[in-house]
């Protein structure tokens, strides 16, 4: 991250200097402090930061006014609100005023600093996903389909880029939330899913509900865990994994291309099974 | 699952599609339905995450798919369904979640949105993992266009 420039605006000198101390503490320099809406005003515009920290009481008005103002005068700075008071209806007004995020006094220094990397390393973080997202997903799903499995697993890694694949019969879609957005997808026959169902739930009445059923949780331990690994290695990233889909038929089409992918196909006793994995750069909005 | 979840949906259809040059916009009934759904043509599924969880699958048929892709493309024509049009179609689909998902927010809901997965063929079942789906189809200008949510 380069290095950034910052101004907090409140009205306490005490929060002021527990502020500054975070922001430096994360290489941001603050160029100025004000604690009226007024002076807010005057170095928003002098300075253009980066960032600002605005209190929601302040001596001559309310922080929501304030970043109103500050818009007015056609400064882009991302606003953050770090107040004692949060409630849905102040929240509301923050979002309309164009604030970028808010944080409630007395403020915890992580939840500070994964709000700040959302805002700013937007481009480092999506280079962190780009450089890891295929190893964590890959280690997700060997490690779970070679436990549930067991015997001889073979991984193999697909280096074309897939556009359009055919599905084997079933597949399972789970979609990613966060910072960037993204998807997984996990395909094989069904005769394939169905002896593996078989091995781990020994009932011999089954229906072939019970078995998509089955799918879906195994696609969700896999996306789950892949999706922990990433977020593991930098909180920023906030990926968090909705709930599955399961498709089926014949001659199913799977489009894969609309953004960066990555194909890993694990080779089992009971046949082949395919993962797509692939991300996208996200906006940065309310966080 | 309370119907009115589908009113972001139906709002952002309303408000984006006219938009994109589509014209004649009428909704049909909306219907509950079991879990599993089956589609022919196109179906476009993106994930929700936040105070409401779920997914939307949007169901259109192969030549109304084609169709709308060619509107959305300034009517350049589409014969096939090639990358192109599968990334207009993608494309709508995300448009219509964002927007959804900021109806959603005026209500005090908070929700973020994944990418879509799309997939096309003669007979895909779709199972939403959720015991009901609210669905509501669209006549857009003549085209069947069906929108599946399942949300907790």
């Amino acid at each position: 991250m380069n290095k950034l420039r910052a101004i907090i605006v409140d009205d306490s000198s005490f929060s002021v200097a527990l502020i500054k101390n975070i922001l430096e503490k994360k290489n941001i320099e603050v160029v100025d402090t004000a604690m009226t809406v007024n002076d807010a005003v005057l170095i928003a515009k002098q300075h253009k930061p980066d960032l600002i920290t605005m209190d929601v009481t302040l001596l001559d008005g309310d922080g929501i006014e304030c970043t109103k103002l500050i818009r007015n005068e056609k400064v882009e700075s991302k606003v953050i609100i770090i107040s004692s008071m949060k409630d849905d209806e102040i929240i509301k007004m923050a979002k309309n005023a164009g604030v970028s995020g808010y944080l409630q006094k007395p403020i915890d220094e992580v939840e500070f600093h994964t709000l700040l990397d959302r805002l700013f390393a937007g481009d480092e973080l999506y280079e962190v996903l780009r450089n890891h997202f295929k190893a964590a997903f890959e280690e997700s799903f060997y490690t779970n389909i070679k436990r549930i499995i067991g015997g001889k697993v073979e991984i193999r890694s697909i280096s074309e880029d897939l556009v359009l694949r055919e599905s084997l019969g079933v597949s399972v879609a789970i979609g990613f939330n966060g910072r960037h957005s993204g998807r997984m997808l996990m395909d094989m026959k069904y005769e394939t899913l169905e002896c593996i169902f078989k091995k781990i739930c020994l009932n011999e009445n089954y229906t072939r509900e019970d078995v998509l059923a089955f799918f879906s949780e195994i696609g969700n331990i896999i996306a789950g865990n892949g999706a922990s690994l990433l977020n593991g290695l930098n909180r920023g990233l906030g990926i968090r994994v909705a709930p599955p889909t399961v498709f089926g038929g014949k001659d199913v089409m799977m489009s894969l291309g609309e953004f960066e992918n990555e194909s890993i196909e694990i080779g089992t006793k009971y046949g082949d099974i395919f993962l797509n994995i692939g991300f996208k750069k996200g906006d940065e909005t309310w966080m | 699952m309370d119907v009115k979840v589908i009113n972001p949906f139906v709002a952002s259809i309303t408000s984006v599609l006219p938009q994109l040059g589509f014209q004649n916009i009428v909704r049909k009934d909306i219907k509950l339905k079991s879990k599993k759904i089956k589609s022919s043509g196109v179906i476009m599924v993106i994930g929700i995450v936040g105070d409401r969880k779920g997914n939307v699958a949007y169901g259109i048929d192969m030549e109304g798919a084609k169709k709308i892709a060619s509107i959305m493309m300034m009517g350049m024509p589409v014969n096939e369904l090639d990358d192109m049009s599968k990334s207009a179609l993608s494309e709508l689909s995300n448009m219509l979640t964002a927007n959804a998902s900021i109806n959603f927010s005026n209500d005090d809901i908070n929700v973020d949105i994944s990418v879509p997965t799309l997939m096309y063929g003669d007979d895909i079942e779709v199972n939403m993992n959720s015991e009901q789906i609210v669905s509501v189809g669209f006549d857009v200008d003549g085209v069947l266009f069906e929108i599946n949510v399942a949300l907790n």
